[in-house]
């Protein structure tokens, strides 16, 4: 952020937004991208046919086909931990708490209170899409949300040069 | 529909992040240039029945196999396409109304039956009534075989360049290009009259098409700033200008110019030319067009 020499570097993550009105979920031929009662998009990976239609239709980049399995994926926020009423992994992991995940219907949970505490600071990415994300940023940026506010050189990102084609981790 | 409950020891660990590339690329190409051959020469042999029915009716088989060769390799291209091709059947057995690639896959499949059906009355049965009647429903089937493609990348709310109303003219704009081309091309024992006719479609699909892009390229960036950015890619020194006018200057300009040179002269050459500069242009066209929203970043 800002203009050399006074720059800074900030973390921004910026994965799938689970959008209330989800552009992939709409374009899945197979219903392999489907919502969860808890409002989850989640991905039935046996059953995507890797149209990439999603990969075209998310205004926020956050689908992939996935080298390995040859289907689509993107973040689920482990529905799976969800569903086990654990938190998600980044939740859990985030040292300084950045990332909140809660019940945004009920007004006693952690989210709906600090989002409550910060009016006027919360913003999605690219509400002009009409997607309604369910994924909201406090204190973010235009630089950081919006990829198009910035320059990159031959429109590479901070992590486009992968050259391992393997999910960190893989796939069971 | 199907949710996932796996065990929290059994954790997935995904990627957050897209890896690069066009994942969309020439075979996307080669399906949406096929396309329009194959629906094209439908619909300009339903013209042609209607204007010259005697001429014509020589047509029937020959562009009937032209088009069930062409919507095949739009088949192929878009089974091969699919990163999990031997599960493209899921389409039929678990589909998804809202995706217009569903809604596609539904009706070309049809298509295909009624032009089978179609060879079989000219070919096997000699029913030329029968054949005029599966003509109808293949016209009707052929108009949104044509557009679903623009209906797809309509959903592809990511790509703002992409959007209706104009893609949904620039396929039916293409077929007719292609459609008349290749009748052209395919000749035949046709009266002057219906080739001039068919020179006169040619054209006007050719100019029509480049007014469209035209404007996409001049009145895009007020749009949207998604919309800029991609055009950058074929404005001035951007990656794919070359490629850009090339095929415009192909699918569009040459066509257009060679067939008002082609009517003015009766020279049946030149058209033949057009035709065949159309074909190839598009070819080009289409690939940029959909090459180039995918260099933005999204995320």
């Amino acid at each position: 952020m800002g203009t050399f020499p006074e720059t800074k570097r900030t973390f921004t993550p910026l994965r799938c937004n689970h959008c209330h009105n989800a552009p992939c979920e709409r374009i899945c031929p197979v219903s392999a991208l489907h919502y969860i009662d808890n409002g989850i998009v989640n991905i039935d990976k046996e059953r995507c046919i890797g149209c990439a239609g999603c990969v075209m239709a998310c205004p926020y980049g956050a689908i992939y086909i996935d080298p390995e399995t040859q289907t689509a994926d993107k973040c689920t926020y482990c529905a799976h931990r969800i569903a086990s009423s654990l938190m998600p992994a980044c939740v859990v992991a985030c040292p300084v708490e950045a990332n909140i995940f809660g019940d945004l219907d009920d007004p006693t949970s952690n989210i709906s209170k600090y989002i409550q505490n910060h009016q006027g600071d919360v913003q999605v990415r690219k509400p002009e899409k009409g997607t309604d994300p369910h994924h909201y940023y406090v204190g973010g940026g235009n630089v950081q949300l919006n990829p198009l506010a910035s320059f990159r050189v031959e429109g590479h990102q901070l992590f486009n040069k992968l050259t391992t084609h393997m999910p960190v981790g893989g796939h069971h | 529909m199907v949710h996932e409950a796996v065990a929290a020891t059994n954790a997935v660990v995904t990627l957050d992040v897209g890896l690069p590339g066009i994942v969309w690329g020439w075979i996307i190409t080669m399906n949406m240039w096929a396309k329009s051959i194959g629906t094209g020469v439908i619909f300009m042999l339903f013209y042609l029945m209607k204007r010259y029915p005697e001429a014509a009716g020589s047509l029937r088989f020959p562009v009937t196999v032209v088009s069930i060769v062409f919507i095949h390799i739009f088949l192929l291209f878009t089974v091969i396409d699919l990163h999990q091709m031997f599960r493209f059947w899921h389409i039929f057995f678990t589909p998804h109304w809202t995706s217009a690639i569903t809604v596609g896959a539904w009706i070309v499949t049809v298509l295909v039956l009624v032009l089978f059906g179609m060879a079989f009355a000219t070919f096997i049965k000699k029913d030329n009534a029968l054949f005029d009647k599966l003509l109808v429903w293949a016209v009707i089937l052929a108009i949104p075989v044509t557009l679903y493609t623009a209906a797809i990348m309509a959903e592809a709310t990511a790509r703002e360049l992409w959007q209706m109303p104009t893609e949904a003219a620039q396929m039916i704009l293409a077929a007719t290009l292609t459609g008349s081309a290749t009748v052209l091309l395919m000749g035949g024992n046709l009266p002057y009259e219906a080739k001039r006719d068919l020179a006169v479609i040619l054209g006007l699909s050719a100019l029509a098409a480049f007014i469209l892009y035209m404007s996409e390229l001049v009145f895009g960036p007020i749009k949207a700033e998604e919309v800029a950015a991609t055009l950058e890619a074929v404005k001035g020194h951007g990656e794919y200008t070359t490629m850009f006018w090339v095929g415009q200057v192909l699918a569009f300009i040459a066509p257009f110019v060679l067939v008002i040179l082609s009517v003015t002269n009766r020279s049946a050459g030149l058209l033949k030319v057009a035709a065949l500069s159309a074909i190839v242009g598009l070819w080009i066209v289409k690939h940029v067009w959909l090459v180039i929203p995918q260099l933005l970043p999204m995320s």
